[in-house]
């Protein structure tokens, strides 16, 4: 017995027989997973410290003072400096795991008698170099992708739910309640997103959910015009005619007969519309009008990096994150839809 | 018959807008049903038959009120259901059930076959989730179906099995009429007889009314009690099955008796041919709608339309106005037909 449709099955199969894309599938979600996880390898906390005899796990919850470490400061205690220090001390039992990258996205880590930014070395341990306020590139890279994806598919939730719901009444109704809406679409679809966003920046400074949610309210639109059509196809056959034989409410028909026969189109319109949420989120911040600082992004780097062109590393870093990225999510795009296509041969295999 | 009809229709029409261009709306209606009276008593089956295209599902549809009609009255069970808003509608629905033409449409791809014997509990009823899983199960054994395939989807089942799912489904919740709209025309023949069987088997068991519409002769006279001919939106003969095939009344009605096949070999080759295409039911002629094609037509015919009146004494009802020259055409038939037998 088995949960998923053969259809669903044959077309995993196809999607697997797309090498690129299945690759890239593989490669995005272990990238998605990392960076969930990001706070344990780049992090300018301590995995994990034994400092007589006890064992401190500061990774997560709050901040441990440098008292506890009989440091003479009460701010977070330094644990670069903390590891120099035990390691300095002979025969120490003192020792300190610091995470692969031993760096916070939002810390300045500023080398006495230069000016940042710091070129890429290894012996600093700034693989990627540092921007133009000391802040290691890497991990603002790796942070910044974790809020770009998080962003990304939040929006595309909210627009798909919205999205659908709206385009499948749409079409399931018809008639006077159709048309409304439909002008309705064309208005919010003329209206300039950039504009609104600004006048409101201008006004309030938006944070994560008040900035998905804003672009959410002006893009769902794109769905509903596929949702509709398909709802008023799957409408006219007969085993909805059925259902409401059967006396089956409107809601139920709408989302347990209509929906699951139309939600094909819409998968394969998935990845795209990650592409174009992670674009969205970093042209507003490369214009300014996206999250505010220091939260790390990716336009906030390519900003940097292209008004301080000289510092080559800056902007190098930036725009081969997202052009890694956005290529990824691409070629899964691409292998889904034809996984989804109803001809046999496509020139992706 | 004595006992008062489950079902019974008076002057029902189905009236579709025809959309003329945006800017001059041309108010032409596409009558697919066009005054239809019919009785339907508890326990029997009445067959309605017609080519295609003459209104038989819209009749069947308007019934179960999947579409509204747009006048007239459908009593089912001394209420008037064609007038119920849809809350009091969904409540009566469970008596009346639809049995569709073509299983691969009618059974969402989506649903598993006990999601979709299971709608109807879940709609209708408070069962549990184990008690909707008994019950089922019942329905499978009913209808003929092995129980393991539960968790199958419908494209895993032949057309004869998969109309089996759907009969189940319109059965679940004892009705007390099943509108069967050419439940057979999409399958085999062999598989035929047994859906048939079954749905008499049903009816039998469960003492059910059946509205079967058919255009194959042959199957409708092996299913019903009585039979009503359907001609362009309208029912131009009813009588009780073996009457009509018998002595068919109305000229239609006998070209259609005339073009079932016999077997029989030395039967002549000879046959009554009806000429001409079914005319549009968005213009339908004048007077009878029959008398384009109608080899006894006269002036008559063209100007005025004939009522379906009573034409014997036991409930033979047919819509013509020369019933006399009518059945002397078809004793003509008959007796050549037996002469050529012979």
């Amino acid at each position: 017995m088995s949960s998923f449709s053969p259809q669903a099955l044959r077309r995993w199969q196809r999607f697997k027989s797309i090498k690129r894309g299945y690759y890239s599938a593989i490669a995005i979600s272990i990238l998605i997973v990392l960076s969930l996880l990001a706070e344990l390898w780049i992090n300018n906390r301590a995995l994990m410290v034994k400092y007589e005899g006890a064992y401190y796990f500061p990774t997560y919850g709050d901040i441990l003072p440098g008292e506890t470490f009989d440091l003479d400061y009460k701010w977070e205690t330094n644990y670069r400096a903390l590891k120099r220090q035990f390691k300095s001390e002979p025969n120490s039992e003192n020792w300190v795991l610091m995470p692969l990258i031993p760096f916070s996205p939002n810390e300045n880590d500023f080398i006495e008698g230069e000016y940042p930014p710091y070129e890429p070395s290894l012996a600093s341990g700034h693989y990627l170099g540092t921007d133009m306020s000391g802040r290691d590139i890497f991990a603002r890279i790796i942070y910044g992708f974790r809020i770009a994806i998080v962003f990304s598919i939040f929006l595309l939730s909210v627009t798909y739910i919205i999205g659908i719901a709206v385009g499948a009444a749409m079409g399931y109704f018809g008639g006077a309640f159709d048309l409304f809406f439909q002008r309705i679409i064309e208005i919010l679809s003329n209206v300039p997103i950039l504009y609104i966003i600004m006048i409101v920046a201008s006004i309030i400074t938006p944070n994560f959910w008040t900035l998905a949610l804003l672009l959410a309210g002006f893009s769902w639109m794109g769905m509903t015009w596929y949702m509709r059509t398909e709802t008023y196809r799957e409408n006219a056959r007969e085993y909805v005619q059925a259902a409401r034989a059967l006396g089956a409410g409107h809601s139920r028909i709408m989302f347990l007969h209509i929906l699951p026969n139309s939600i094909s189109i819409l998968v394969t319109f998935f990845p795209f519309s990650v592409v174009g949420g992670i674009t969205a989120l970093t042209s507003l911040d490369y214009l300014g009008f996206g999250l505010p600082p220091p939260t790390p992004s990716w336009g906030e780097l390519l900003q940097q990096g292209t008004t301080n062109l000289e510092f080559q590393w800056i902007w190098a870093s930036a725009v081969g994150a997202l052009s890694v990225v956005l290529t990824l999510v691409t070629f899964v795009g691409e292998a889904i839809r034809e996984a989804f296509d109803p001809k046999k041969y496509t020139f992706y295999e | 018959m004595t006992s008062q009809p489950i079902l019974e229709v008076t002057d029902l029409t189905k009236h579709f807008p025809v959309s003329g261009s945006a800017l001059f709306k041309n108010k032409s209606v596409l009558k697919a049903v066009d005054g239809v009276s019919l009785k339907v008593y508890p326990g029997e089956t009445l067959g309605i038959v017609g080519e295609s295209g003459c209104g038989k599902s819209t009749l069947a549809k308007t019934i179960a009120r999947l579409y509204e009609p747009s006048s007239g009255k459908i009593v089912f069970k001394g209420q008037d259901i064609g007038a119920l808003n849809s809350k009091a509608l969904r409540a009566i629905r469970p008596k009346i059930q639809y049995v569709f033409q073509d299983p691969y449409e009618s059974l969402n791809p989506r649903h598993t076959v006990s999601a979709i014997l299971e709608e109807p509990f879940v709609i209708h009823t408070q069962l549990s989730a184990n008690e909707r899983a008994e019950k089922v199960c019942e329905l499978l054994t009913k209808v003929g179906l092995p129980t393991n395939c539960l968790n199958k989807y419908p494209h895993e089942f032949s057309g004869g099995q998969r109309q089996r799912i759907g009969i189940a489904r319109a059965i679940a919740l004892n009705p007390d009429l099943v509108i069967c709209d050419e439940p057979v025309s999409a399958l085999d023949v062999s598989v035929q007889s047994q859906i048939v069987n079954l749905l008499l088997a049903l009816q039998k068991e469960m003492g059910l009314a059946l509205l079967f519409i058919a255009h194959d002769l042959s199957v409708v006279k092996h299913i019903s009690d009585r039979v009503s001919v359907m001609y362009l939106g309208k029912i131009v003969e009813t009588s009780e099955g073996q009457a009509l095939y018998k002595q068919p009344h109305h000229p239609y009605s006998q070209f259609l008796i005339d073009a079932i096949p016999k077997p029989d070999p030395r039967q002549s080759k000879k046959r009554m041919r009806l000429t001409g295409e079914l005319p549009s039911p968005i213009a339908p002629p004048a007077g009878c709608h029959f008398h384009t094609r109608c080899p006894l037509a006269q002036k008559k015919c063209k100007e005025e339309q004939p009522k379906l009146v009573n034409q014997s004494s036991n409930d033979h009802l047919a819509a013509c106005h020369f019933i006399e020259e009518s059945l002397n055409q078809w004793d003509k038939i008959w007796a050549s037909s037996k002469e050529n037998a012979r």
